[in-house]
């Protein structure tokens, strides 16, 4: 049973009293979005955030180039001191507290674990400068503030979403008989308008429906053209990060056809369609499918994934509901099936189980301490280089389908190494006086497993409390949940 | 400068389908330890400062500012960047080559759909979740066989199970014991993945792969990284195929000369080869180095002092198993309209032709096996004899 805590949560702190029920902790927590327990005074929206992107990526493609073309060393300062300016390192580090405070130090622990769900499923992957400044920002603004709509929503905010739009290169999706096509200067610049089907294809792949669904090329194509014309606007010849808005000059006129469905031109197709491929059945079984990966076992059957799409159709995809209804699954398989976690949330219940969440993630108090125009501390520096050091950082995927889900891809040497050692810095978290707490092993295991005995008699075989730690978290009943 | 464009891989075809029949029976016989070294240059490598075209008053005339000066004279069209030290060393020995104005067949200049490309070998973004080098070493059943060095598995060497990666983390591995314990503790679980796994980290706390260094930083950087894959793929029983990454091509600004960044990054390129080159001893000459990047940059420099994204680029390839010294090209001229949209550098070779050739060779497989199920049955040229040692 006590399983479950690390299962949909990130296990029990030592001496924390089991819930008396379980399954109903679990399912309240996802009912209403509370505000986040980080109380740090840099929390920004999606939008100020932007604010720094600019000047970082303006600054950098235009003043420093010119300014010291014959000065590679100059340069490389020059670009060192706008990062500091624009608090380029701090921002993904202030984000990551704040991201990591909801999954260990609040009272909503499991809505902090389907949210990094989510945050996947949505990827915004590392290009752009946007994992410095704007992929925190995205997932509170666009991921979590939509956890408690239908995923219509989240869908619909998700894609129109700045970051979104300027990851999936949707900006550059333009009509190739729109008005602006015909326009004089695309002839003299060479820049022909163009479809970008990149959105459109993990539109469909990736967020909704899914290959599964079986549609093809020219589905693809046609739902690319009813995304032409959503992009930020440009002023002084520049993406000055303006909002993503409608520009009925650059979308392809004419009606559009996805999966035999017909939709009319305009502004208004796209959340037209959206909505349709949000309803789509394939939809619902790829989200349960990859909800029940998620919390109970890299192959789900279809015992498992039944009840969540049941709740998706009787709710319209009211995401509470379906959240309910995965942990009901994952509560009634607890005992049967275990998960292997990815990096990030087998650090989360490493510390978690520790009881070092005072020290992890960094306080508000320091983080507070930066000034703009200088280097982050080391110390506030911590939850980025962590992140990724073991492989898994929320803000830098390499590609837009995100971190996978399956064990074997978690299990590369060096990745395994990673955990042996930061299970050992995991330790170094503690005060001294915990480290010398020759108890702590005891109460940690006490209070998260069903079995003490057994687990004890294994860690009592290490030497000393470091090496405690390290065995203990790398057990297979905590990599797998 | 005059240079007529050469008939090398004219007629490539027809010889392909001409030794077919007697490629095989030679394949099947080779039983020595072959190593494959693949290098991925992040950004666009720009292959007209890595190895200029001489005298030719155009190109001059748009780089004015980002000339290499100095150049290493390779032959009557072509010089080397004079900071290449070993990769020249290679070509007196003749055991360096390079493939000119080649690219993979990717023209839309995004870093990202370029990255994904040159390692998936596929023609849609994102679509491929394999790499060539995988597909291929599934094909020629090299289980087990893959070092990649850097944390996540790249997407070139997925698509074959068991691969090992060496990218060390601060801090060090803990004692034998508790690794003993922790292994034992997998094997009653049944845990076999993980059991791998100890056996890996095991072995590795052995050779002491963890030490020598002071910070992760320093062991983290392909100096390091290129000595002890060194030590890893001459072993007999050692890995067959290595994956390096040098990052930083891309340079919009301030490209320099002789002194630039991409000559850095091309530094940090060549050093590879000379970390290679000494530590992998008498496997070096039973072992194929290549590199793949994702497009070439534009002839003219811009108003920074650098270039942008570009096409058509050069592979630098060194290592026993080359056939001689010699720039291959199908040279397509650097007049407008001969540039790839009247800007860059034209490819006129897929390069899939040479990385499909080199698996052939490198893991006696045939050549119309890899085109066929690691390329999808695409059309290209087999230049193994060409490039390569058998």
């Amino acid at each position: 049973m006590k399983n479950f805590f690390r299962k949909v949560a990130f296990g029990l702190k030592p001496d924390e009293k089991a819930p008396s029920d379980p399954l109903v902790w679990a399912q309240k927590q996802v009912e209403i979005i509370p505000e986040f327990n980080w109380k740090g005074k840099h929390i920004y929206s999606e939008k100020e955030m932007r604010k720094y992107w600019i000047t970082q990526r303006v600054e950098e493609n235009t003043t420093l180039r010119k300014k010291y073309k014959n000065d590679p060393e100059g340069f490389r300062r020059a670009e060192e001191q706008l990062r500091n300016d624009t608090g380029q390192r701090y921002w993904p580090n202030n984000e990551i507290c704040i991201r990591h405070a909801e999954g260990i130090r609040s009272d909503n622990p499991v809505l902090a674990k389907l949210w990094y769900f989510w945050t996947n499923h949505f990827t915004i992957s590392d290009t752009q400068s946007l994992a410095e400044f704007s992929t925190g920002a995205y997932h509170r603004d666009f991921i979590r503030a939509n956890m408690d709509k239908n995923f219509e929503t989240m869908a619909i905010e998700a894609t129109v979403a700045w970051p979104m739009i300027m990851h999936l290169d949707n900006k550059d999706n333009e009509g190739p008989k729109s008005q602006s096509a015909k326009e004089e200067w695309r002839r003299r610049e060479k820049r022909p308008a163009t479809l970008n089907e990149n959105h459109a294809r993990e539109l469909m792949e990736l967020h909704t429906i899914s290959p599964d669904a079986g549609y093809n090329q020219k589905d693809v194509e046609e739902l690319a053209k009813i995304m032409t014309g959503w992009r930020p606007k440009w002023t002084k010849n520049k993406d000055m990060g303006h909002d993503v808005t409608f520009f009925s000059d650059r979308h392809e006129p004419g009606k559009k056809y996805v999966l035999g469905k017909e939709y009319k031109k305009g502004r208004k197709s796209l959340k037209t369609v959206i909505k349709d491929l949000a309803n789509h059945p394939s939809c619902r079984e790829f989200i349960a499918t990859k909800l029940c990966r998620y919390l109970i076992t890299d192959y789900p059957t279809p015992e498992m994934i039944a009840p969540v799409i049941k709740a998706w159709e009787q709710s319209d995809g009211y995401l509470p509901e379906v959240h309910k209804a995965a942990i009901k699954v994952a509560f009634e398989y607890n005992d049967k099936y275990r998960k292997f976690q990815n990096p990030e949330n087998w650090w989360l219940t490493t510390i978690n189980m520790s009881g070092s969440t005072d020290k992890y993630p960094v306080s508000e108090y320091n983080m507070n301490k930066f000034v703009f125009g200088f280097k982050p501390s080391q110390e506030m520096r911590f939850p980025d280089w962590l992140l990724e050091d073991i492989g898994c950082h929320p803000y830098k995927q390499k590609q837009p389908n995100g971190y996978s889900d399956l064990e074997k891809d978690w299990l590369s040497t060096e990745l395994v190494i990673r955990r042996l050692i930061y299970a050992k810095k995991a330790f170094h978290q503690y005060k001294v006086k915990d480290q010398i707490d020759d108890t702590i092993h005891e109460r940690i295991i006490r209070t998260n497993f069903d079995n003490p005995d057994k687990i004890l008699k294994i860690v009592s075989k290490a030497k000393t409390n470091e090496e405690k730690h390290m065995i203990l978290f790398n057990l297979p009943e905590v990599l797998k949940a | 400068m005059k240079i007529s464009r050469r008939d090398f891989l004219k007629g490539s075809a027809a010889t392909t389908l001409f030794l077919a029949g007697f490629n095989l029976p030679v394949l099947a016989s080779s039983s020595r330890k072959k190593n494959l070294v693949v290098i991925m240059l992040r950004g666009g490598m720009d292959g007209l400062c890595a190895v200029p075209v001489i005298g030719d008053k155009d190109f001059e005339k748009r780089r004015k500012k980002i000339l290499i000066e100095n150049p290493i004279k390779l032959d009557t069209d072509f010089a080397l960047h004079p900071k290449l030290n070993a990769f020249h060393k290679c070509w007196k020995e003749n055991t360096g080559a390079i493939v000119h104005a080649t690219s993979i067949p990717y023209t839309a200049r995004s870093h990202f759909e370029g990255q994904n490309l040159m390692e998936s070998g596929g023609r849609v973004p994102y679509k491929e979740k394999t790499g060539w080098v995988g597909r291929a070493m599934k094909l020629a059943k090299l289980q087990g066989d893959g070092l990649a060095l850097s944390l996540p598995m790249p997407l070139l060497l997925r698509g074959v199970p068991k691969n090992n990666n060496y990218f060390p983390s601060d801090g060090k591995l803990p004692r034998e014991d508790t690794l003993d314990l922790l292994k034992s503790v997998y094997a009653d679980s049944s845990e076999e993945e993980l059991m791998d796994m100890m056996n890996f980290i095991k072995k590795r706390k052995n050779e002491d792969m963890m030490s020598g260094y002071s910070s992760s930083w320093d062991k983290r950087k392909n100096n390091n990284l290129s000595k002890q894959a060194a030590a890893y793929l001459r072993k007999p029983n050692g890995p067959r195929v290595a994956v390096f990454e040098v990052n930083g091509f891309d340079t919009h600004a301030a490209q320099g000369g002789v002194n630039g960044t991409h000559t850095k990054c091309l530094v940090e390129m060549d050093d590879i080869i000379k970390n290679l080159k000494a530590e992998l001893k008498d496997a070096y000459k039973d072992t194929l180095i290549l590199t793949v990047t994702e497009f070439g940059r534009t002839i003219k420099q811009n108003g920074g002092n650098g270039t942008e994204h570009g096409y058509g680029t050069a592979i630098f390839m060194a290592g026993g198993l080359i056939k001689k010294s010699q720039v291959h090209t199908d040279w397509p001229g650097l007049k407008r309209k001969e540039l790839y949209d009247g800007r860059d550098l034209n490819a006129t070779l897929d390069a899939r032709s040479v990385y499909a050739s080199a698996m052939s060779s490198v893991f006696d497989l045939d050549f119309k096996r890899i085109q066929k199920e690691v390329f999808w049955g695409e059309e290209l040229q087999n230049l193994s004899d060409k490039l390569f040692k058998a």
